[in-house]
């Protein structure tokens, strides 16, 4: 029984009184450009996950308490939470340079749209 | 012209007999489900203007004036509590008062039952349906929390020490209800650390 | 002499039985005596006994046949690490098999059976296994049981079923009530031991919640098998006292009687505590049988000790063999001998207490040590006090059946593999001991790493990534002066841990006065004589019925890998879960293999330590609370009108109301026909309602739905369809615009919560920029529908003010106002191709505007409909219900719907996805109506539809029927189905083979079976 905390209004609760919302930082084509998808980056946005063992990227709902999603990094290995941040937020930028995979493709990216 | 009649979730629920706290519906509770940005100042102040006090803006608090009182449930959201016969007045009050404001106000009076808990070992009972624990020291009296109780969810007020408020939806209210009086059965107390009765 | 009573030459037989000393037994109270039934049979006992206890004292050592062979078998250990001694508690349904007799505590009135023997315990049918065994070798059953397929069901189950399991479960259910328990504390301490004493004041003493969890009913462990002092105290007493100091401290909470089962991730942890086993009259005064703890502590404190090992010798199962722990045990907390005459079979110095505590309580003794040598102060005690000790020798094989009636000892140097010569000696117990093994389940359980130490012979814990310490015989730590450093060491880290700024108290570690031990030497197995055969079998699992020859058989046949070797073998498996067996087998391996332990590995310790019961597990949601059940506000009034229910989720809804000498069909059919010709009304309440408002509401629903809303005009309804990101149709409803800037969703009532958190996620996590809020309403309204062409008139029969023309209220229209002095949303909306007002009320007026309604109906013939004829009704109008007519992988277009599916917006969910090659196939299967050939027969749910029909399956399916309904309107039956390419093959006849032969022919036909244009809706 996993013990989460919402980085929204803090509680720290068990795993059931969340709601577990998959990978975290997957981008959705059609809110940005609807016209110009592939069926190939579609298939990736909808079915392609990501499966490592240690560090991965989650999404989170406070589902029985303040009812906000947000993001956690977990060790899928010791099942440690490392962070939990917003859901408009990146994770901090030491665990950006541990991330790997799409996750380390999406902070890259977003680095750049920002500068 | 006929007359409205008012029947509770838990009308025809007699008092528990058998139970180590007190356990009754507290029905007749007037409800409004207020949304709006804790951030957007002229959202604050023209509720306050209406509520007369500020709206609680600590995660899992409440505050109260008179018999009027703010539950906080999320950043954005509170449940404003009041006598039920004055509930349409005031949230007509809160969207008169909330004019073009970016809000949502609902009378939601009827969607939801309030079991009221009382006694010595309320805080135990709950906690034989909910993974929370009442007695490490972060339930002062004042204290809102959702949560999962008894398989459903469940909003908590910590009204006294030893005064507890449950409000589920409506259509749960006659399991939880069943749930608290086996829960609260006499013989079956728990008293934890110092508090062993 | 204890000397004198084994010379062979006077070859004197012993035929001792255990019995009860006239003095002493710490844990008992003379004073109260009990009486108590064993296999039928008054047995009593004294307070403080357990079933083991009690019955030894009457000289019984027969407890139970073991579970393959069905060999007699006694009480082989002190606590919960017995194997043997399964016994069955209580009658009726609060019988609970397969508890270990040596924890059940008795009282008066206990009833209890031995297991697994047929008809009585001294002569059990299935023994005749035992004169087979030979042919019942490991692996066994794999072998045997393979074919042919049908002797399964009739031969081989029926055998194994009989010949294989411990006790029987309850056939009643149980009447005993259980329930949960939550707590967070700072530290958990399990095992209330020296060192779990130890560590829970040393971490008490900072002010820390600390919880100390114990499985017996009184805390301290086997500090009272323990020799030595504490300063000036025993260490006994000095435990006790520690006890005493910790069970009145405010922030300290001790469980006893409870055992922690298990550890999982986040130092979460389970303990089952058994309230009222050991006093039934607990039950009665309210409190719950058990009681399940779920705890989450921040820092656990592993003090669970070890367990003393057996040591494989032939026939090493005969009753009156038992733990050297467990016969000091018996004699020092019961003050039961286990015999006159017994041997200490060891090959280490702590065994030696044994048969310093048998020879001062009067009983003959002699040891058997495997070593050549020790110089430990225990043994040249011994040696002083005159016990005859055989240096270098072990016991090569046991002569008895239902008992020991003697031993044999050889000559043994290690490494030594066959026996030659042996002498025989007359004994009636033997107390062996083959080391100490660190109870390492807990720590395991989740991941813990362990490493093996040779001094010990075993393996300790070693590395863990969670807030969990071993300390003490858990550690492997096994003087009393190190546990005592290393507890309070361990107590005091983890309160600084939780509370850093709060100050320890100072420690001064006491004097501790101990016997010096020398080195234990690994025994696993003693050589025999013979081969393993009948009379010679080395028993390594017990409880399994596992030997020494049967794991040597597994590494023959190539079962290299030890998880393979228990599966092969069953080794380790079961309630037992390895506790005295494990390390021994790895033992047996290491030598079969010339392998290293460490090399072979250890098996997965998993939860539970100890079996917990259902009950427990279950906890208080059973019977009317076992599912959350969801109550409309009109609920009590069909229970009372006699309605048939049926679940929607966790909804409870009118399924239809028979009335007197009607049957579910007839009143179904009367339902739907006051619908058509006069006025029914359906509770709608469990219809989802959502409120949205915000300047970027619509903007927001266009996003949700497949269809437009932002040219929704106030004050209308529109009907919406909603896909997930897939493409999928996942939900439907009516929509209506209550303001420029706000909107109330209709959802159905299955996805109410489901569609409000979807709303939620993609407000919260894509579309973050909307200015939109979205608050679930569905329980503040009880919601009705007054459908028929008589709905109008009572609607204005209820208030003849409200404006009901169809100029001023038109389908698809709203109105808020009053009926009477009910306050009301009514929607002009139809489900059943009637014309209809959807009335909404606050949920508590609920009841008294439904009655109302009924009241207002009468005089237009007025009737309640249930779900049934609801889905008939929308049935006949080809309506789809989502969650029939699709199942997950149905789009909008293959229902038909595509002119819902908008072409202007550039984006909205699941619109891409519509577009992926695979969704856009020639062969998806499209919804179309079916009319059978003979209109009485009503095809299946769920019937195919077959390219060819053959004599036998496999046929090639082309589709399935989704609804299908007789239509009293019709007078005919009516289906839909999804069937492949089905709208290009309007007017074709399709074959529906049934179970039992018989095909159905159905021809395709438009899903509108009944007023196509739809007229009757605005009328």
């Amino acid at each position: 029984m996993l013990l989460v905390t919402c980085p929204v209004c803090h509680i720290v609760g068990d795993e059931t009184d969340f709601h577990a919302g998959g990978q975290a930082h997957v981008a959705r084509p059609a809110t940005t450009d609807p016209s110009n998808i592939t069926d190939e980056q579609q298939r990736d946005y909808l079915f392609m996950r990501h499966n490592p063992r240690g560090l991965h990227f989650e999404r989170w709902r406070c589902d029985r308490g303040c009812g906000k999603w947000f993001h956690a990094a977990r060790d899928t290995l010791t099942m440690e939470f490392r962070e939990f941040y917003l859901i408009t937020d990146l994770p901090s930028a030491e665990l950006q340079k541990q991330a790997k995979g799409p996750w380390a493709d999406y902070f890259t990216a977003r680095a750049k749209t920002k500068k | 012209m006929i007359e409205a009649k008012y029947e509770s979730a838990l009308a025809n629920r007699s008092e528990p007999s058998n139970a180590s706290i007190l356990i009754r519906e507290m029905n007749g509770r007037g409800m409004i489900d207020v949304r709006g940005a804790a951030a957007d100042r002229k959202f604050l102040a023209a509720m306050k203007s209406v509520l007369g006090f500020d709206l609680p803006k600590v995660p899992r608090s409440s505050a109260t004036w008179g018999d009027v009182r703010a539950l906080w449930l999320s950043t954005d959201q509170w449940l404003i509590t009041c006598n039920g016969t004055k509930a349409d007045e005031l949230s007509a009050a809160l969207v008169a008062a909330l004019g073009g404001l970016h809000s949502l106000v609902v009378n939601v009076s009827d969607m939801r039952a309030v079991i009221r808990l009382e006694g010595e070992g309320v805080r135990e009972t709950v906690m034989k349906g909910t993974s929370i624990d009442l007695t490490d020291g972060d339930y002062p009296p004042g204290t809102v929390r959702r949560m999962r109780f008894a398989e459903i969810a469940a909003l908590l007020h910590i009204v006294e020490d030893n005064v507890i408020e449950i409000y589920v939806f409506r259509s749960y209210a006659d399991y939880v209800w069943e749930f608290l009086l086996k829960a609260a059965r006499k013989g079956s107390e728990v008293r934890l650390f110092g508090n062993r009765g | 002499m204890g000397g004198l009573f084994y010379s062979e030459s006077e070859d004197k037989e012993m035929t001792g039985k255990p019995y009860r000393l006239a003095a002493s037994g710490s844990h008992i109270d003379r004073s109260k005596r009990l009486s108590f039934q064993f296999d039928g049979r008054e047995v009593s006992g004294f307070a403080g006994d357990t079933l083991a206890s009690a019955v030894l004292a009457q000289g019984q050592k027969l407890f139970g046949r073991s579970f393959k062979y069905h060999r007699p078998r006694g009480v082989v250990g002190l606590g919960s690490e017995e194997m043997n001694a399964l016994v069955g508690v209580g009658t009726g349904g609060h019988l609970e098999p397969n508890l270990r007799a040596t924890q059940v505590e008795v009282f008066n009135g206990l009833v209890a059976q031995s297991q697994n023997r047929w008809p009585s315990l001294t002569f059990d049918v299935g023994a005749i296994n035992s004169k087979v065994s030979r042919f019942i070798p490991g692996g066994f059953y794999y072998k045997t049981f393979m074919w042919p397929q049908s002797f399964w069901k009739h031969v081989y189950e029926p055998f194994i079923r009989r010949a294989a399991g411990l006790g029987k479960a309850a056939s009643e259910p149980d009447p005993d009530s259980y329930e949960h328990m939550h707590v967070h504390v700072d530290v958990l301490v399990v095992g209330g031991g020296l060192a779990g004493l130890t560590a829970a004041e040393a971490a008490a003493a900072s002010g820390a919640r600390v919880m100390l969890v114990d499985e017996n009913p009184l805390l301290g462990g086997i500090a009272d098998l323990t020799a030595g002092k504490v300063g000036v105290m025993y260490i006994v007493d000095h435990a006790l006292a520690a006890a005493a100091r910790l069970q009145s401290l405010p922030n300290v909470h001790v469980l006893c009687r409870s055992t922690v089962v298990g550890h999982y991730a986040h130092n979460y942890l389970m303990a089952c505590e058994r309230v009222a086993d050991h006093d039934p009259s607990l039950l009665a005064a309210g409190a719950p049988r058990h009681r399940l703890w779920k705890i989450r502590a921040a820092q656990v404190i592993l003090a669970t000790g070890a367990l003393e090992r057996p040591i494989a010798f032939a026939n090493n199962d005969r009753p009156g063999i038992m733990l050297a722990s467990a016969v000091s045990g018996l004699l020092a907390r019961q003050a039961v001998a286990m015999g006159s005459n017994g041997i200490v079979f060891t090959n280490n110095d702590n065994a030696y207490l044994t048969a310093l505590a048998l020879k001062k309580a009067g009983v003959g003794v002699r040891v058997v040590d495997s070593r050549l040598r020790s110089d430990g102060a225990l043994v040249q005690r011994s040696l002083a006090e005159g016990i005859d000790v055989s240096f270098g020798s072990v016991i090569s094989a046991v002569e008895g059946s239902q008992g020991v009636r003697a031993a044999k000892i050889a000559a043994y140097r290690k490494g030594q593999g066959r026996v030659i010569t042996e002498k025989k000696v007359y004994c009636d117990f033997i107390a062996m001991s083959g080391g100490w093994n660190p109870v390492l389940h807990l720590w395991c359980h989740n991941g813990g790493k362990i490493k093996f130490d040779t001094v010990l012979a075993s393996f300790r814990p070693d590395k863990h990534s969670d807030a969990i310490a071993a300390i003490g015989a858990a550690n492997g730590t096994m003087t009393v002066s190190e546990t005592l450093a290393e507890a309070h060491m361990a107590g005091e880290a983890a309160a600084k841990a939780v509370k850093p700024k709060a100050k320890a108290a100072k420690f001064k570690l006491p004097v501790v006065e101990e016997p010096k031990s020398a080195a234990l030497e690994p025994l696993w197995f003693a050589p025999a004589t013979g081969k393993y055969n009948e009379g010679n079998k080395h028993f390594i699992d017990f409880q399994n019925d596992v030997t020494v020859a049967d794991l040597e058989l597994a590494q023959r046949e190539g079962y290299e890998s030890v998880e393979h070797t228990k599966r092969y073998t069953t080794f380790g498996m079961a309630t037992d879960q390895g506790k005295t067996s494990n390390i021994n087998g790895l033992g047996v391996l290491s030598e079969a293999t010339g392998k290293t332990i460490p090399e072979i590995g250890i098996t997965t310790f998993r939860p539970p330590y100890t079996p917990y019961s259902f009950g427990s597990i279950a906890g208080a949601l059973t019977g009317n609370l076992f599912l959350p059940v969801r109550r409309t506000p009109i609920f009590d009034w069909h229970v009372e009108r006699g309605a048939v229910f049926e679940p929607v989720g966790q909804w409870r809804r009118a399924y239809t109301y028979p009335g007197a000498g009607e049957d579910k069909h007839a009143s179904i059919t009367r339902e739907i026909l006051s619908v058509r010709n006069k006025v029914g009304l359906l509770d709608a309440s469990t219809l989802g309602k959502i409120e949205i408002k915000g300047p970027d509401a619509a903007e927001f629903l266009d996003r949700v739905y497949t269809n437009m809303f932002s040219t929704l005009k106030v004050g209308k309804c529109r009907y919406g369809l909603m896909m997930n990101e897939l493409g999928f149709l996942t939900d439907d409803g009516v929509t209506v615009r209550l303001a420029d800037d706000h909107f109330l969703m209709h959802t159905t009532s299955g996805g109410a919560d489901r569609i409000a958190a979807h709303l939620e996620e993609w407000l919260q996590t894509e579309w973050t920029q909307y200015k939109v809020f979205v608050t679930p309403v569905t329980e503040q309204w009880a919601q009705f529908a007054i459908a028929g062409p008589k709905a109008r008139d009572v609607m204005a029969k209820l208030d003849p003010d409200f404006d009901l023309s169809n100029e001023a209220f038109p389908h698809m229209s709203f109105k808020v106002g009053k009926l009477g002095g009910y306050p009301v949303r009514v929607f002009r909306i139809s489900f059943s191709g009637e014309q209809s007002y959807e009335v909404a009320t606050p949920a508590n007026l609920g009841r008294g505007l439904w009655e109302a309604v009924l009241d207002a109906g009468t005089e237009f013939g007025i009737e309640p409909y249930g779900t049934e004829a609801l889905h008939v009704l929308r049935a006949e109008k080809g309506y789809i219900v989502v969650g029939d007519e699709t199942d997950g992988t149905t789009t909008p277009i293959d229902v038909g719907l595509e002119s819902l599916v908008s072409k202007k917006k550039a984006d909205f969910l699941g619109k891409r996805s519509l577009e992926q090659s695979y969704l856009k196939g020639p062969n998806r299967k499209q919804l179309v109506g079916l009319l059978t050939e003979d209109p009485i027969e009503v095809l299946p749910d769920g019937a195919y539809a077959v390219r060819v029909v053959k004599d036998k399956p496999p046929m090639e399916m082309i589709g399935q029927v989704t609804s299908t309904y007789m239509s009293p309107t019709l007078g005919r039956s009516i289906a839909m189905a999804l069937i492949e390419n089905g709208r290009s093959r309007m007017g074709e006849t399709l074959s529906f083979p049934l179970e039992g032969g018989k095909v159905v022919k159905a021809k395709i036909t438009d899903t509108v079976f009944y007023d196509k244009d739809g007229g009757r809706i605005h009328d």
